[in-house]
């Protein structure tokens, strides 16, 4: 499995604090993983390593748009012209709205899923854990779903379900904070909850299993 | 268009404004919102993008949009009802 985790700025950290839970999941499942942290998080060693190790999951986290997905500090590291590098990969890109149309080509051109966002996606956080994001609840509200997505594929669930899981722990998400009402602190965080949820996406096989 | 119709389309964009910036009012002001690479920001940020009418207060609007219209036709009363009805199955 490889994964990148840049970190160069709040939601960069925030996403690569919460895979960490997904790594410890993979090396629990004695999963190989290529974690490409912070500057190694660029597109040579992102592509270098698709083509020659061939890690079948692939888990990127980043800023994104409709034709690209991005590492450290911003820099493309996955495009619609990357054939060689997606084929027969189940890809994850916890980014915003590469869904769209990175994700639709990337099926055509050979990769087994992709599953995504084909909006941007909201994250909704307490700045005053910005040193501790793991500690973040209002965080956690987004980023515990959507970490949902690999453990599921790392559990052995086909990539349908990991994405239906994970929309099962936002829908959850939704109705905890329903039932708490307007005096809970996060009772605002549902109209983005739903967001994300609704724009999150399994393009390809579905039945694909990591 | 006419320009009545063009008028009425102008005041409908500012009513819906200001029903964003309402709504947008009520979030906790120690939260931030991260939306895209655009960066982090707090509710009064946001109120502020919306009253510029840039891309992201376009967003903030689209977002209370749809929001709205999942409680109008009930989508997200069907998508927690799914969810329960799926727990049960399991």
């Amino acid at each position: 499995m490889l994964i990148t985790r840049p970190e160069h700025d709040p939601a960069t950290y925030y996403l690569s604090k919460w895979s960490e839970k997904i790594i410890n999941k993979a090396k629990e499942k004695s999963v190989k993983v290529i974690d490409l942290h912070r500057d190694k998080a660029n597109r040579k060693r992102v592509i270098g390593t698709l083509e020659k190790v061939g890690p079948r999951l692939i888990i990127l986290n980043g800023h994104g748009s409709d034709i690209s997905v991005q590492g450290h500090d911003n820099e493309i590291i996955l495009d619609k012209g990357d054939r060689e590098a997606i084929k027969d990969k189940i890809i994850y890109a916890r980014s915003c709205r590469s869904a769209k149309s990175l994700g639709e080509n990337s099926i055509l051109q050979g990769a087994v899923v992709y599953l995504g966002y084909k909006e941007d996606f909201i994250l909704f956080f307490n700045p005053i854990n910005l040193r501790k994001p793991l500690e973040d609840k209002t965080a956690e509200l987004f980023l515990e779903p959507s970490n949902y997505i690999p453990i599921s594929l790392l559990k052995g669930h086909t990539a349908g379900e990991a994405n239906n899981k994970s929309k099962g722990l936002f829908r959850k998400n939704i109705e905890k904070l329903i039932i708490e009402g307007p005096s809970s602190d996060d009772y605002y965080a549902i109209r983005y909850l739903l967001w994300d949820m609704v724009h999150q996406v399994c393009l390809g096989d579905e039945n694909a299993i990591f | 268009m006419t320009e009545e119709k063009k008028q009425q389309k102008e005041e409908i964009s500012e009513d819906l404004k200001n029903l964003v910036i309402e709504r947008l009012d009520v979030l906790p002001s120690d939260k931030k919102i991260s939306i895209g690479s655009v960066g982090e920001f707090t509710k009064d940020e946001l109120i502020e993008r919306v009253k510029q009418g840039d891309e992201i207060g376009q967003k903030i609007v689209e977002i209370e949009l749809s929001f709205l219209r999942a409680l109008k036709e009930g989508t997200l009363l069907e998508e927690l009802l799914f969810s329960n009805q799926d727990d049960k199955e399991k």
